[in-house]
């Protein structure tokens, strides 16, 4: 669109430019043509939905896959035989979405690993290290002591840890995916800062968020991805937020999320002051009726995912009760959750949804063994029955039942996922981000299941970190803080402002 | 049938087995035969149920050690069972399945509920229960006299073709099958393989399905003791040694992935195939069986680095799809250069200087005067004679093939010269099957396991093959003449008489033996003890300390043992290796006080008892006892050796005595200073 | 210091006790020094294996390469090489030696299990196919003690560990390589992403390996004038036991050379212990079972409860 005009305002020297990159996995093509440029000094606002190419852009800049295309270009001489380490020396320091960190090691010790680019026959000095450690902590206002093992940290913690990390060497180039994802406002204000001084001498910054509303507080410039193409580059100041979604999505926020409006009955669903110190979640009451979807917002790190897990028997619950149509429920593992009516979609797709390995139809199965059985044989008709039904009835895109679930797409190995959890014939679903990482198209089908669950009378459960998602779907929308329930509010109440408030505690302060 | 891409590296296994099959159809008289088939099904049985009772395991992406620990805890549990307890066989059976299951349980507590690594609780489970065989046992005491209807599991024909255990390892073979590829349970492995945390997720109760699978595999493993029991008709601390790690060898070949999730029961069973058609194709070929572990160990590495090739695995699966190498191509190609070169090189000088060292052709199994393949109804029909140590290895039999080769060198015939490469009763019963599917004219055995390898003996009498044991006796009726050099007892009292020379009839010595579980030694042993206290009440046995057979561990055994005990003034090492190991101990010491004895060989003493510190060691000549075992062989197949004559010609050994059934080769002989330079062996 | 390790040492502390009753001998200077001998090789090769299991692999090969790195060692020195071209010798062919298991596992992509199983049987069934058990003899006699004498001798084996050890703990907890171990092993996508060269890592901790085993060998054939050819059986296992008991996990990413020591010093002493107290010897595989199999329990069992931060 209105591509590259705006290049030349800024008549600051070409930094890094990717020129047609080309990418594909298992033929899904992630990136399509992309080309992107960052100049000395700026920040450079990367943003687009979940699946948009944005990680994948990052991982071609860092040598952390290759490029099937096109070139990654560094001071005008292109990089050949890109690597981490490569990259690393070069002075392109990223930041990932999921934390790279060792989790054996200590905190000194991880971001020395990252940033102590000599040889492997280089020494170390241990106070040096501890002392740089708690330096670079302290210079983004983390209080983290840098003797901890990583492995002890909460993913905030891990996120600034990686901060540190990325600041510590000589960086020309910084790239953060989603770093304030998890962080409160006080750090996030402390990380602005450090990147504007960063800026000021000179260092190119690619940033990527989806907190579209903090955009123009730290980014010159913006380019939008789509479906792995570059959509349009432009100032910070040029863009509103809504331009923004328009532009990610490329339809009209409505459209993407088709909420239904059903007859909501009485209360299915209670939990009352549920508390368990493994899951780090303490006095959590709410209620779900029929037919209901209760949205679940907070920051990463809030207990979310923690409590739908305690309510699924992953974690033990100290104290508290659950209760489905007033009777009193004993969860110990995930057997009893869903024997007892509740089926839960998780979040970490590739370890706990889908066993990528087996085939479609004994994923969606796996979950209801015992019915798809002759005493102790597989039933194979039945299971070949049943998962027909559901490829047919969720419109799965495979090449058959008998297809490996880890060859498809993103948003068809969640509606496997899905199916696993719906074939148990539960009144309970929890769904934990149910839409990250696929495609727009898919993402409206995952959120018309929910509204057809939602029909039949089921009390859905959604755990979403994207906003929009939860304002579209949401009845109610139950927003998390530090392992706590901070507030439910109603439809009529939800905004992203207000949801925003109690997620950081700013309505307490 | 759940798992793609299987069947391209089970097509490539089947070519296998059929090259190999092929291969041993041409080398290996008879190997092509009905008889030999169902031996092969008879030999793979026990190791077979191993490998079955793993394959779910490795499916679960685990690893169980400790069946073939298990397996010995459970054959001497059988046999206290059945014999102390005095339980029929029945129950004794049923409360051995139980044994076994309580041990995979054990397995399962530590792996499920303390969440332990399977690779570390069952490591520490192969020496527990192992150990605990030898504890009951005390090393020393094992089972036998079965009654004939239990031997007929392990030794019986069904219907006079089929062996009786072919039975049952058909129908764990079908359970397995079953439950692998076939039940829920089966799915609910699979998952657990692929994705611990998935099968969780998913609502599997993961730590009961994981139980299931380390019981189940106890339960298995004891099945195969008892079928091994039945076997070799004894039963013993030390039975089925090391087969977990053929047994896992054979799942993994068969396709399943060590990593978990990918595996299957056809395919154990294809990789089962592989290994024992080669161990038999081998040995009926009369190739050495060496040869059978570095083929078998390359084949591992080939058929799993084909099937990686475009998947790099690591144990700790990488949360990326990205498959980029740190090294590239070129760099790697001539790395890997430089490394194959360099180890042919190590390999190759090894190989020459041991040949240059020993003196000897390092073409083993097979001397230079015998012809690969005799082609049939070649004119001038040469005698095949086979020999068997007990094992291979050890330098008293290496001494004793010397003399095998020069006899068979002098009387024109050909000799076959091979066995077990450890003490391994099983293995030996194998050997001599597979002499027997060969067709030789005379077989003679050191047998490890008198009990065990009689049945097979006299199956080989009953095809007219001439039998003679050697070094240790078979049952009686098994053979047709016993080689004997020296009784146990008279090994026991000339040791023991050697023993009271040099402490001059008062003082305290200690015995450091093989194996704890060596049959042969604590026969030896035995017999020590009952002449000292009959004869020599002067002197006091102070403890009997295991060296495993191994130079270094009987140098150690020695140095804690004269700090414990600072009166004992003489050491007996009654085996090959312990007599250096506990001389040096004793020189470096530097207490001339303290003597060694014991049974070894020459040349590995001489040293020691030049410079005084061993006092004597005992031993038959092992030269002419390996030429006489020829000879007699020889002359048994001829004729000129029969029931009733009682003396025959022993070539340049003379005039040889004849007592009974029994060719007696005289007193053991006993190196001195004086004496020992004439010896070289 | 882990929970295994504090489990292991009580156990231990309690031996010792009941050792100082009952045979104080146990203690006198001269049985402590024939340990220290003893044990060197197994010192060296448990620091090899620490690496190996700390990078996130395993090497089940070890006791076979021992057996032909000893008969290396001893051919060597028959063949009339000075010393140190012996040593030298030795080293390279261990060097090699790793280096195939390195090898199969990075570049053929076979788990170190298989691979190292594989060479396990290869290199056994080798030797003995090539020496037929026969023994290394007439090595000349100023092979033994490397030629300094007992007393000098016996100083340069323990010394040649000590140092080693030293060297490992320094270079593991003081250069980036170390840490590049622990980081392999304790994430490996993650050590790909912060630049450290994985596979050269795996390779290099297999070599180093091999080349421990050879100097193992070397220091064990040196106390002798023979060298058996049928050395080192189960070593492997001794190995690994004593990594295990020193609180490595086998998982990797998590351990220390110091734990891997006391696992070495309490494996090395119950066999001795067990004889200074006169318990009979047919129980001893059961008893070191049993350890292990209790240090591992009693670990995991302190570990339930605070599994809070395992996600």
């Amino acid at each position: 669109m209105e591509g590259c005009r705006s290049t030349t305002e800024y008549n600051r020297a070409l930094l890094l430019e990717a020129k047609r990159i080309e990418k594909s996995y298992g033929g899904v093509r992630a990136l399509r043509q992309v080309s992107f440029g960052l100049l000395a000094g700026e920040v450079h606002a990367l943003v687009g939905e979940n699946g948009a190419g944005k990680s994948t852009l990052i991982r071609v800049l860092t040598g952390a896959v290759a490029a099937d295309g096109g070139s990654v270009i560094l001071d005008g001489r292109p990089i050949t035989d890109n690597s981490p380490h490569r990259s690393r020396e070069l002075g392109i320091a990223a930041i990932y979405q999921q934390p790279a960190i060792f989790p054996d090691l200590t905190v000194a010790e991880n971001i020395a690993l990252a940033n102590e680019t000599g040889g492997l026959f280089q020494l170390l000095r241990r106070g040096e290290r501890i002392r740089r450690a708690t330096e670079l902590l302290e210079s983004i206002g983390a209080e983290i002591d840098p003797k901890r093992d990583a492995g002890t940290l909460t993913m905030p913690e891990q996120q600034l840890v990686e901060i540190a990390k990325a600041l510590g060497g000589k960086v020309r180039v910084l790239i953060l995916d989603e770093p304030t994802a998890s962080l409160t406002e006080r750090e996030t204000g402390r990380l602005f800062e450090i990147i504007r001084k960063l800026r000021s001498e000179g260092t190119g910054i690619i940033y990527i968020s989806h907190r579209l509303e903090e955009l123009p507080l730290i980014a010159d410039r913006i380019t939008v991805l789509r479906d792995g193409e570059t959509i349009s580059t432009s100032g910070a100041t040029e863009m509103n937020t809504r331009d923004l979604i328009r532009l990610m999505a490329g339809r009209e926020l409505s459209a993407v999320f088709p909420k239904r409006e059903v007859p909501i009955g009485g209360t299915a669903f209670e939990v009352n002051g549920v508390s368990s110190a493994v899951a780090g979640i303490s006095g959590i009451t709410f209620a779900i009726r029929r037919g209901e979807i209760l949205g679940f917002a907070g920051l990463v790190g809030a207990g979310r995912t923690q409590l739908a897990e305690t309510i699924y028997g992953i974690f033990p619950a100290d104290s508290g009760e659950v209760r489905l149509d007033g009777e009193g429920l004993s969860i110990r593992n995930p057997g009893d959750a869903i024997r007892s009516g509740i089926a839960y979609v998780p979040e970490d797709r590739r370890s706990h949804g889908v066993a990528g390995e087996l085939p479609v139809r004994a994923n969606m199965t796996l979950s209801i063994l015992d019915r798809v059985s002759n005493g102790p044989a597989l039933d194979e008709n039945a299971e070949r029955l049943i998962a027909g039904n559901w490829i047919s009835s969720l419109q799965v895109k495979t090449d058959g039942m008998d297809e490996r679930a880890g060859s498809l797409s993103g948003g068809n190995q969640q509606k496997v996922a899905i199916a696993r959890a719906l074939a148990t014939g539960p009144r309970v679903l929890i769904v934990d981000e149910p839409t990250q990482g696929i495609d727009v198209g898919a993402k409206a089908e995952c959120h018309r299941i929910m509204c057809d669950m939602a029909a039949k009378g089921v009390a859905v459960m959604m755990i979403s970190s994207e906003l929009a998602e939860i304002l579209g779907m949401s009845d109610r929308v139950a927003v998390m803080r530090g392992g706590r329930i901070a507030g439910i509010l109603e439809r009529g109440q939800a905004t992203a402002e207000s949801i925003l408030a109690l997620a950081l505690g700013e309505s307490n302060q | 049938m759940l798992v793609e891409n299987r069947a391209g590296g089970e097509r490539a296994l089947l070519l296998l087995i059929l090259l190999e099959i092929a291969v041993f159809a041409f080398t290996g008289p008879n190997f092509l035969s009905a008889a030999n088939a169902f031996e092969i099904v008879r030999l793979g049985t026990e190791l077979g149920l191993i490998a079955l009772a793993l394959t779910p395991v490795i499916v679960t992406g685990g690893i169980d050690l400790s069946v073939g620990s298990m397996m010995g805890f459970c054959a001497v549990a059988f046999g206290y069972l059945w014999r102390d307890a005095q339980l029929s066989i029945a129950a004794a059976a049923g409360c051995t399945l139980l044994v076994g299951v309580a041990g995979g349980a054990l397995n399962a507590l530590a792996i499920t509920r303390f969440k332990a690594p399977p690779l570390i609780v069952t490591l520490a489970t192969y020496s527990l229960f192992r150990g605990m065989a030898e504890g009951l046992t005390r090393g020393v005491d094992n089972f036998s006299g079965f009654p004939a209807g239990f031997l007929y599991v392990g030794q019986g024909y069904i219907g006079g073709l089929v062996p009786a255990q072919a039975s049952v390892f058909l129908a764990f073979a079908l359970f397995y099958w079953f439950l692998l590829h076939r039940t829920t349970r089966g799915r609910a492995f699979r998952a657990i393989g692929f994705a611990p945390e998935g099968a969780r997720w998913a609502g599997i109760p993961v730590q009961r399905r994981l139980a299931l699978a380390y019981i189940l595999a106890g339960f298995t493993a004891a099945t195969a003791s008892l079928i091994y029991v039945a076997h070799l008709g004894q039963a013993r601390a030390d039975a089925a040694t090391g087969y977990e790690l053929l047994a896992i060898t054979a799942v993994v070949l068969g396709g399943a992935d060590i990593l978990g999730g990918r595996g299957s029961i056809w395919g154990t069973l294809l990789g089962l195939s592989a290994i024992v058609i080669m161990q038999n194709g081998l040995r009926v070929s009369a190739y050495p069986a060496e040869l059978a572990g570095i083929l078998t160990s390359a084949i591992l590495v080939i058929a799993i680095a084909a099937g990686r090739r475009t998947k790099r695995v690591s144990r700790i699966p990488a949360i990326e799809e990205n498959t980029e190498e740190d090294m590239k191509n070129s760099q790697l190609a001539v790395l890997s250069a430089v490394i194959i070169a360099g180890s042919l090189i190590v390999a190759g000088t090894n190989w020459w200087l041991v040949q240059s060292v020993t003196g000897k052709a390092p073409i083993p199994g097979v001397s230079p005067s015998i012809a690969m393949n005799p082609a049939p109804g070649e004119p001038a029909h040469k005698l095949t004679i086979a020999v068997m140590p007990k094992a291979k290895g050890d330098p008293y039999f290496v001494s004793c093939r010397l003399g095998a080769e020069k006899a068979a060198k002098e009387l024109g015939i050909d000799l076959i010269w091979d066995g077990p490469t450890d003490l391994d009763p099983a293995k030996q019963n194998e050997v001599v099957e597979a002499w027997i599917t060969r067709g030789v004219d005379a077989i003679a055995v050191a047998v490890v396991n008198a009990p065990g390898i009689s049945t097979v003996l006299r199956k080989a009498r009953a095809k007219g093959i001439k039998v003679l044991t050697w070094d240790a006796d078979a049952m009686e009726d098994a053979r047709d003449f016993f080689v004997n050099q020296a009784t146990p007892q008279g090994i026991g009292d000339t040791l023991a008489d050697e023993a009271n020379r040099i402490l001059k009839g008062k003082g305290d010595f200690a015995i450091i033996t093989g194996a704890l579980t060596a049959a042969n030694q604590n026969e030896w042993i035995k017999f020590i003890k009952a002449r000292t206290e009959s004869k020599y009440p002067g002197l006091n046995l102070l403890t009997v300390r295991p060296s495993d057979d191994d130079r270094n561990r009987a140098f150690s055994e020695t140095q804690t043992l004269m700090k414990v005990y600072p009166k004992m003034r003489l050491v007996m090492a009654i085996s090959a290796p312990a007599v250096p190991g506990a001389s040096e101990a004793v020189k470096q010491s530097g207490r001339t006080d303290v003597k060694v004895t014991g049974l070894s060989l020459p040349n590995m003493c001489k040293p020691y008892v030049e410079a005084g510190v061993a006092d004597s060691v005992v031993l038959w000549n092992t030269l002419d006892l390996g030429y006489l075992v020829v000879n007699a062989s020889k002359q048994a197949v001829e004729g000129t050796l029969k029931p009733g004559v009682d003396s025959i010609q022993g070539g340049r050994l003379g005039k040889i005595t004849i007592e009974g059934s029994q060719v007696v080769l005289g007193k053991p002989l006993i190196f001195t200073k004086a004496n020992i330079g004439q010896y070289d062996f | 210091m882990t929970r295994r390790l504090i489990a292991i040492g009580g156990l231990w502390l309690l031996l010792l006790g009941i050792l100082a009753v009952r045979a104080p001998n146990f203690f006198a200077p001269e049985n402590l020094r024939d340990m220290a001998i003893t044990n060197a090789p197994a010192l060296v090769v448990s620091i090899g294996m620490t690496l190996v299991i700390l990078a996130g692999e395993i090497d089940v090969s070890i006791g076979s390469q021992f057996a032909v790195l000893s008969v290396v060692a001893g051919i060597l020195a028959k063949s009339g090489l000075p010393l140190p071209m012996v040593a030298f010798g030795t080293l390279a062919s261990g060097a090699v030696l790793g280096s195939v298991n390195g090898l199969l596992v990075t570049a053929m992509g076979i788990p170190s299990i298989v691979a190292t199983l594989a060479a396990m049987a290869f290199w056994r069934e080798f030797l003995r196919w090539t020496t037929q058990g026969a023994w290394v003899e007439g090595i000349p006699a100023t092979f033994q003690w490397m030629g300094l004498g007992q007393t000098g001798g016996e100083l340069a084996i323990v010394g040649s560990a000590a140092i080693l050890f030293a060297v490992a703990t320094w270079v593991t907890g003081n250069l980036k390589l170390g840490r590049a171990v622990y980081a392999v092993g304790s994430r490996r996508e993650s050590a790909r992403l912060a630049g450290i060269p994985v596979s050269g890592v795996t390779f290099g901790v297999f070599a180093l390996m091999g080349a421990f085993t050879a100097l193992a060998a070397f220091l064990d054939t040196v106390r002798f004038t023979q060298v058996q050819s049928s050395a080192g059986v189960g070593l492997e296992l001794k190995a690994i036991s004593a990594v295990v008991i020193g609180g490595t996990s086998i998982t990797g990413g998590k351990g220390s050379l110091w734990g891997t020591l006391m696992g070495v010093v309490v494996l090395a002493a119950i066999a001795p212990a067990l004889t200074f107290l006169g318990v009979n010897a047919f129980w001893e595989k059961a008893i070191q079972g049993a350890i292990i199999l209790a240090a591992v329990v009693m670990e995991r069992a302190a570990m339930k409860g605070d599994r809070a931060h395992a996600r």
